[in-house]
């Protein structure tokens, strides 16, 4: 009793808090505008629900300052409880074993039972290990869809495409009609990636990087892949396929002016459309090659997750563990969903918001999830590629010089394979 | 000297135009809306929502913890800049005039070993500089803040030149009336180098009131929030899924404009007098 | 202290004549005291070896790993890191357009500053409202003054797109690299102008008035009056702002070219320092990006070196 009385004393002295304390945990993540707010009150809502931890979040400004600081606080010994890393770090952090405690262990070591098939399919792997293992908890997530510009199909007097051969074929009214088809933002992961993950072509050697980070290799050159690109520039030539350069929003823009039929951008897109866009639209899945015959499956997500980085004393991890539990649930998943715009991840938080009637009043926020719900390829699941930010600039590099002429499409995935696989092959020496 | 130059004018007029305008431009675009940003682009003619803008940037309590107010972070700014300034120029100035004023063994090497500063900006080795600072236990406080920026050579570089252009006379004669080297700094130097001050001041000012990613790599409590990373949050959003505040973001640069200009305005007098005065 | 102003006139024609004669050491007459420049010298010192030198070095010796950014393994490669930089076309291809950019960035925006600095000297009226307007640019909050370039170029509604298509240039940002080259060196030059102006005209207005009285009389031409009496005296303003402006153009502009290239380097023009924080801070690789850092501060501080010894021979100091 006195032992206990006197280590709350300290508690109480340490956290300068009031009495009975609760633990402190920390939240480092990378967002900014509406979304920051709605991390906050996620926050609140989980200090509110329960008296025995506080969580924090701290803004720590992008994704990668976010994931730099963190690096940089953890080589101190400063790192944070909980740290939201995006897409393409997430090799980065899990290589680093000894780095994060794998989400589903902290939950299991701390009472908490992980079902993975309450998530979303198209979500359970992306930050799993090779086994299925969550070792991030999916957080913010989202998919690569295709935004229609209805009025311009009315004025065409055809129907949106689901196949990339089905696009060819209307393509040409459209631009009769006086529309550019077709626009993407990140062409590398639109008509990159995720030309793998829904058509199901093998992206990286090693299972697409989860086995082994020894050894792995980019099947950048896949022949599928050639061939699509060969098409795309083709139409890019013949007026089809309008290109705006590597920003995100150069490419939105015509879409939003109501000048591009097709705009492929992300499911979260809508939520500013609403707002910009000039004319009506509504969304479908990302087209597939339907002459490659596996097509049509699930996309690869993109966002980030949430990790909880080690190093940290057990009633900290507790309550690390309290809070990824309290992420799954419902009521917060199905907030988060509609307050953001980000997909479900989960299933019930899906179900919950259409029995809602939230997909009635915004039909396009289910489209996302549909297509992350769509079956599983053997290469859908996601990829695990080191270095991947510097490999994305080395295509985003090649895709401006096949626009522009200065490269064959055959021998820019060349370089993408290339400098692709140095690039890994350095990573594989950072394990030491 | 004291004929009117219309040529002159002429040729500030549109330099001051040119450098100006986007100036002017920021200010009509923070009167409008964020979908009207968005989708116009900058604005000339100023709009309807200026009141309610400003209104909302100046009142808002922000962050997590309701503490990232607009003036917790104009404070902090304020306490960015001037104590960067400040530190900058005391530091600097006692360096130069150890450089230039006396012979003493390896002054030659120290004045490169200064200088190499000038080679390797903070950006490049930030990571390091986080360890340092996480061993000297100065995360999350001013000093932790200002001190490390203070490592560059730019100001003791500015005095050294304008020292070695103060003519030897000054000095000769102050050795004939038996000052020393004390004596001389604030007697003679310090108001010789009135001038420099204040524009190094300025520069200096701004340079730390403008700084972005040590701040935010550095602190994680939100009572340390900047005015910069206040812009920087606004403006960063998950692309496509909202329209930054574009409104809000111009506006608070309106008023991150204020202080710097009020300290050229200060030192305005400062400017006019250099060397001038001394002649005497 | 009263000879400065008797002899001025012979003073101007004595420092015209120096400023071509070789060079001297720091001052003629020096205090003598072992200890006291030291004790001036200390805090600076102390400073700079502790949040400079010793990340420094820090940053020196990673630049021979490859390691895990967490700190969980690492390689020891020897000098592979400068090789793979060294070796590939693509960082020559960078080095290239930085040095380029380094020049433009340099000559216009010390030029533009000069020629407003020594106007603004020259008027007496609204000449504060010049100052105060131009430091007001330079105060303008970097992201926001990266959005205004940014939207100034914007390839569907930007302003100076449209203007420049009234010449029939096809502006396109982000996607042609001369363009996106362009809009980068304009922008980063407005953000310098300013900077340079503020130092150039505090030096002119450190030139004592006795002096260019003087030199209206020695000299009637106002421009070569300028060029041989006023321009030496500002030569130690101007000899230290040539290295500034380097500095900047090739370090502190990476704001600027991040919003150019709206954070996709892709294949437009970036500089060495953008590729640095490309591979350093965004794709964690520590090593190579360390021994680019290393190999960056090699070529300025070789740079330095020789416009000291060049350059600074021609610049008189009073």
């Amino acid at each position: 009793m006195k032992k206990s009385l006197s280590v709350i004393a300290a508690l109480a002295l340490t956290t300068n808090a009031a009495f009975a304390a609760p633990v402190q945990i920390t939240w480092w993540h990378g967002m900014g505008g509406a979304n920051e707010q709605v991390i906050n009150q996620v926050a609140e809502k989980f200090n509110a629900a329960q008296a025995a931890c506080a969580i924090t979040p701290v803004s720590k400004g992008t994704y990668e300052e976010a994931l730099a600081s963190g690096i940089a606080a953890f080589r101190s010994g400063e790192q944070p409880n909980i740290l939201q890393v995006f897409d393409a770090g997430a090799a980065t952090i899990i290589s680093a074993k000894g780095a994060t405690i794998p989400a589903e262990d902290l939950l299991a070591q701390n009472g908490h039972k992980l079902d993975r098939d309450a998530f979303i399919d198209g979500i359970r792997n992306f930050y799993a290990d090779a086994d299925g293992k969550f070792i991030g908890m999916p957080f913010n997530s989202s998919a690569p869809i295709m935004y229609i510009n209805t009025d311009a199909f009315t004025k065409a007097g055809v129907t949106p495409p689901k196949t990339w051969e089905e696009f060819e074929a209307v393509a040409p009214k459209l631009k009769e009609a006086g529309y550019v088809p077709l626009a993407a933002s990140q062409l590398t992961w639109m008509l990159f990636e995720n030309f793998f993950s829904r058509n199901n072509i093998q992206m990286a050697s090693n299972n697409n990087g989860y086995d082994s980070i020894e050894g792995t290799t980019l099947n950048a050159t896949a022949p599928e892949m050639i061939a699509f690109w060969n098409k795309l520039k083709e139409w890019h030539t013949a007026g089809l396929f309008g290109f705006y350069g590597a920003g995100w929003a150069d490419n939105q823009k015509p879409f939003e002016e109501g000048k591009v039929a097709l705009w492929i951008g992300s499911s979260g897109s809508f939520g500013g459309l609403s707002k910009t866009a000039t004319m009506p639209f509504s969304a479908d899945f990302i087209p597939y090659v339907a002459a490659i015959g596996e097509g049509n499956k699930s996309s690869f997500i993109g966002g980030a997750a949430l990790f909880a980085m080690s190093g940290k004393p057990e009633a900290e991890n507790k309550c690390s563990a309290d809070f990824f539990n309290f992420l799954t649930t419902t009521e917060i998943q199905t907030f988060y969903h509609q307050a953001t715009g980000y997909v479900a991840i989960t299933k019930a938080a899906y179900e919950a918001s259409k029995a809602e009637g939230w997909y009635t009043s915004h039909p396009v926020a289910e489209v996302g999830i549909k297509q992350l719900l769509l079956p599983q390829g053997e290469w859908s699941k996601g990829y695990r590629l080191g270095f991947y930010p510097q490999i994305r600039a080395v295509e985003e590099r090649e895709f401006n010089k096949i626009f522009s002429g200065e490269t064959t499409v055959e021998d820019a995935f060349k370089a993408i394979e290339t400098e692709g696989n140095e690039l890994l092959a350095k990573f594989a020496k950072t394990a030491g | 000297m004291n004929r009117i130059r219309p040529l002159d004018h002429l040729i500030l007029i549109l330099g001051t135009l040119f450098m100006v305008m986007p100036v002017v431009v920021a200010i009509m675009t923070s009167t409008h809306t964020a979908v009207e940003i968005h989708t116009g682009g900058l604005q000339l003619l100023p709009g309807n929502d200026g009141y309610d803008t400003y209104h909302t940037v100046l009142t808002r309590q922000g962050g997590f913890t309701g503490q990232v107010t607009g003036a917790r972070m104009v404070m902090n700014s304020l306490i960015l800049g001037i104590g960067f300034a400040v530190g900058k120029i005391v530091l600097s100035m006692a360096a130069a005039y150890a450089l230039v004023y006396f012979r003493f063994r390896f002054a030659t090497l120290m004045f490169w070993v200064i200088f190499t500063t000038l080679l390797l900006p903070l950006e490049v080795r930030i990571m390091p500089s986080y360890h340092v600072m996480s061993q000297l236990g100065l995360l999350n406080s001013y000093t932790g803040l200002i001190v490390p920026l203070l490592a560059s050579a730019t100001g003791t570089f500015y005095f050294r030149q304008f020292f070695k252009s103060i003519p030897d006379e000054l000095l000769e004669a102050a050795r004939i009336d038996g000052a020393g080297p004390v004596k001389f700094f604030i007697d003679v130097i310090l108001p010789l180098s009135k001038t420099m001050m204040a524009a190094i001041f300025i520069i200096m000012f701004v340079y730390g009131w403008n700084q972005y990613l040590w701040p935010m790599l550095m602190t994680t409590d939100e009572r340390f929030f900047t005015l910069m990373r206040g812009i920087k949050q606004i403006l960063q959003v998950w692309v496509g899924s909202q329209i930054p505040d574009y409104n809000e973001a111009f506006a608070l640069a309106v008023l991150a404009l204020l202080p710097p200009v009020l300290v050229v305005v200060v030192f305005q007098r400062w400017f006019i007098k250099g060397l001038t005065e001394s002649d005497k | 202290m009263t000879d400065v102003t008797q002899t001025a006139p012979g003073l101007i024609r004595r420092w015209i004549a120096r400023a071509t004669a070789r060079p001297e050491p720091a001052k003629r007459v020096q205090f003598d005291r072992p200890l006291l420049p030291w004790l001036f010298l200390a805090p600076q010192l102390a400073v700079i070896f502790v949040f400079f030198y010793w990340p420094s070095a820090q940053a020196i010796s990673s630049s021979f790993y490859i390691e895990d950014p967490f700190g969980f393994g690492s390689t020891f490669v020897g000098f592979d890191n400068y090789t793979d930089a060294l070796g590939s076309a693509e960082y020559r291809h960078i080095a290239g357009f930085t040095a380029i950019f380094t020049v433009l960035v340099t000559a216009f925006s010390l030029g533009l500053g000069l020629l407003l600095a020594v106007k603004a000297d020259q008027v007496i009226r609204a000449r504060s409202t010049y100052r105060t307007a131009l430091i007001s640019v330079y105060a303008i909050a970097p992201p926001v003054a990266g959005l205004i370039g940014m939207m100034l170029f914007d390839q569907h509604i930007g302003p100076f797109v449209k203007l420049a298509a009234c010449f029939g240039w096809e502006l396109k940002v982000g996607l042609n690299y001369f363009d996106t080259a362009f809009a980068m060196i304009l922008v980063s030059v407005w953000k310098q102008v300013p900077y340079n102006f503020i130092f150039i005209l505090s030096g002119l207005q450190g030139i004592p008035q006795s002096v260019r009285e003087a030199a209206l009389i020695d000299c009637k031409n106002g421009a070569r009056r300028f060029f041989t009496a006023i321009l030496p005296l500002l030569a130690p303003t101007a000899f230290f702002l040539l290295i500034i402006n380097i500095t900047y153009a090739l370090f502190d502009t990476f704001a600027v070219i991040d919003v150019m290239v709206k954070d996709k380097a892709a294949n437009n023009p970036i500089t060495l320092v953008y590729k640095v924080y490309l591979d350093g801070f965004r794709g964690n690789d520590i090593g190579g990006s360390s021994a680019q850092s290393v190999i960056l501060m090699l070529v300025v501080l070789v740079l330095t070196l020789v416009q000291f010894r060049w350059l600074e021979r021609r610049v008189h100091y009073g």
